[in-house]
């Protein structure tokens, strides 16, 4: 008989696990919004929030603090109340991506740039710079199809079209030194990495330092090319030109069992801005359908 | 001669062999110490002790860099002290009932399920609280909807520290003499009375250990913490929101901050282990003040 309890007491334990589990509530209105945001350092957060007109700010009180890719989809595929965001490339079908101002983060949009929360990932340079023939070829490299497919691969947005395989030019060496923006860095590596596997005889060295870094070094000519994640300022380095690399989509992603479709970037705005005061947004029924 | 020679280097070098052993986690913890009164103070220094400890705001990377961390102080001790409270609940009453209340058969059993809870990492009670306690607290008891926060964590980490407390009270219960109990029985005292009026208070002081114990696993535990705890360094004002413990706020900015930041992250260190060294302290005062007691009894005798 007691042994029979045991028995009923212990399923009991393990179904109810399970259902616990299995089963995650279901989407309210009128429930606070589980705000998802990404720790301070990460690029995806100071990207993100530089869009959304946020930089500088601190976070809202009751923030979820997310600290890697993963875990923010993990949080909003699990709790019905949560809005975050994720680099495009890494989102999977088990959240819903919202649109943004009615228009959905695609490669063609983020491409036009209809869609807003994107940014562009730029090298600034000397015109001067590009007279050499090493700096020439790297740069005609960065437009050409061979690097438009490292791009794609590694999920950013190719901003070219009709680009042509890069033309190998024999006894082409050299050193092309670059530095700047972290976000940028590993699609920068890959593609130097790609270049000197071209043209065998020439050294890529990327370096890191964020954008500030890369405007400087550019405008004084410490590298020959700087890396910006940000849209190019002529007031930063007034001698320098840029070249766009590739975008990177930042998507707004809710659990599937969100109603909602669509969000306005205002309402964005309202919902992650510690300043927001009276106007900031907690509950979803204050976000406008 | 030759052999006895080579016997007396062999114990020579034994010796200092276990010496070295011996020396060796003395060692460890001088070099921990100084690593993070090296590199902490200078920031807390710098700041200031009453900017860096009774600041409410963390933001280092903002526009208006901050860096108070009272209300990961704060967290951590509300945390400690209601996953104490819950785990000695529990834990206390477990051990009362595998101690004379439970069919003798299931003891063992029973002991060793919850001797099993402790092998488990950390990292396990973090996923379980993040997918399944998270999610509940979420659902059915949090009145805003939020699953994070103080509640979750503790309740977590209650089920962590459980063994610690069941085991520790469980001995010392077994410690106190059985006439006692038996005496209180003869003088007409139900089972219940005489374990907790005669048996809990006579082993008061090893329970106080067991939970001193836990205050101290609780203090110290990062990875089961930083996946309920939800992770926002703001002042608690409910059960159920998102906050960040000592612990967390290390580890959350460890892999990301460079700097200053880091060094503010060195000194949130400091300030954990000056408050682990307390209770340590306080645990060997206890430990004293308990054999003191017993000297005392026996020097009557």
């Amino acid at each position: 008989m007691k042994k029979l309890i045991a028995l009923i007491l212990l399923t009991v334990v393990l179904c109810s696990a399970f259902i616990l589990t299995s089963c995650g509530g279901s989407f309210d209105e009128a429930k606070i919004i589980s705000v998802v945001t990404r720790e301070d350092g990460s690029g995806t957060k100071s990207a993100f929030m530089e869009i959304i007109g946020l930089k500088g700010k601190s976070d809202i009180s009751g923030v979820i603090v997310a600290s890697n890719t993963a875990s923010v989809l993990q949080e909003v595929e699990s709790n019905p109340l949560a809005i975050g965001y994720d680099s495009l490339g890494y989102v999977t079908s088990d959240v819903k991506i919202l649109s943004v101002d009615g228009v959905m983060p695609t490669i063609a949009t983020i491409k036009d740039g209809s869609y807003k929360i994107s940014r562009p990932l730029n090298i600034v340079y000397q015109e001067n710079r590009v007279a050499s023939e090493v700096n020439a070829a790297f740069l005609a490299f960065l437009q050409s199809s061979d690097a438009q497919s490292i791009i794609s691969e590694n999920g950013y947005v190719s901003t070219r079209e009709n680009t042509v395989p890069y033309t190998v030019i024999p006894s082409l060496s050299g050193e092309i030194t670059i530095s700047g923006s972290t976000s940028l860095k590993p699609l920068m590596e890959k593609l130097a990495t790609k270049f000197e596997e071209i043209q065998s005889s020439v050294s890529v060295s990327v370096a890191g330092g964020g954008s500030g870094t890369g405007y400087n070094d550019a405008e004084n000519g410490v590298t020959d090319f700087g890396m910006i994640s940000e849209a190019f300022n002529s007031e930063k380095s007034p001698n320098c030109t840029y070249y766009e690399v590739a975008k990177d989509g930042i998507a707004i992603i809710v659990n599937n069992k969100n109603t909602y479709n669509n969000i306005s970037s205002e309402d964005l705005k309202k919902i992650y801005d510690v300043d927001a005061g009276e106007k900031a947004i907690t509950v979803w029924a204050q976000v406008t359908k | 001669m030759k052999s006895s020679t080579f016997i007396n280097l062999k114990e020579k070098g034994m010796r200092f062999v276990f010496l070295f052993c011996a020396i060796f986690s003395i060692l460890a913890l001088a070099t921990i110490t100084v690593f993070l009164f090296i590199s902490g103070t200078p920031f807390i220094a710098k700041t200031g002790f009453f900017e860096f400890v009774f600041v409410m705001k963390w933001a280092p990377l903002a526009d208006e860099i901050a860096y108070g961390i009272f209300p990961m102080i704060v967290t951590t001790l509300y945390v400690t002290a209601l996953s104490v409270i819950i785990g000695v609940g529990i834990g206390l009453l477990t051990a009362i009932a595998l101690y004379k209340f439970c069919p003798k058969k299931l003891v063992n059993p029973i002991r060793q399920m919850i001797n099993l809870l402790a092998g488990i990492p950390s990292v396990i009670f973090g996923l379980f609280g993040m997918t399944v306690i998270v999610p509940f607290v979420r659902d059915y008891i949090s009145p805003n909807g939020v699953g994070y926060g103080i509640f979750s964590a503790s309740l977590v980490l209650g089920i962590m520290i459980l063994p610690t407390i069941v085991s520790v009270s469980l001995d010392s219960l077994n410690s106190v003499p059985s006439s006692y109990y038996e005496g209180a029985l003869a003088l007409g005292a139900t089972k219940e009375q005489a374990t907790f009026k005669i048996l809990v208070p006579s082993a008061k002081s090893g329970i106080l250990a067991g939970v001193v114990l836990a205050i101290g696993r609780a203090i110290g535990e990062t990875m089961a913490v930083i996946m309920v705890i939800g992770g926002s360094p703001e002042m608690p004002n409910s059960l159920f929101q998102s906050v960040r413990t000592l612990t967390a706020n290390i580890a959350m900015g460890a892999m990301e901050l460079r700097g200053d930041a880091l060094s503010a992250l060195i000194a949130t260190g400091v300030v954990l282990f000056v408050f682990t060294l307390l209770l340590n302290i306080s645990f060997s005062l206890l430990k004293r003040e308990k054999n003191d007691k017993i000297k005392k009894k026996e020097s009557k005798k």
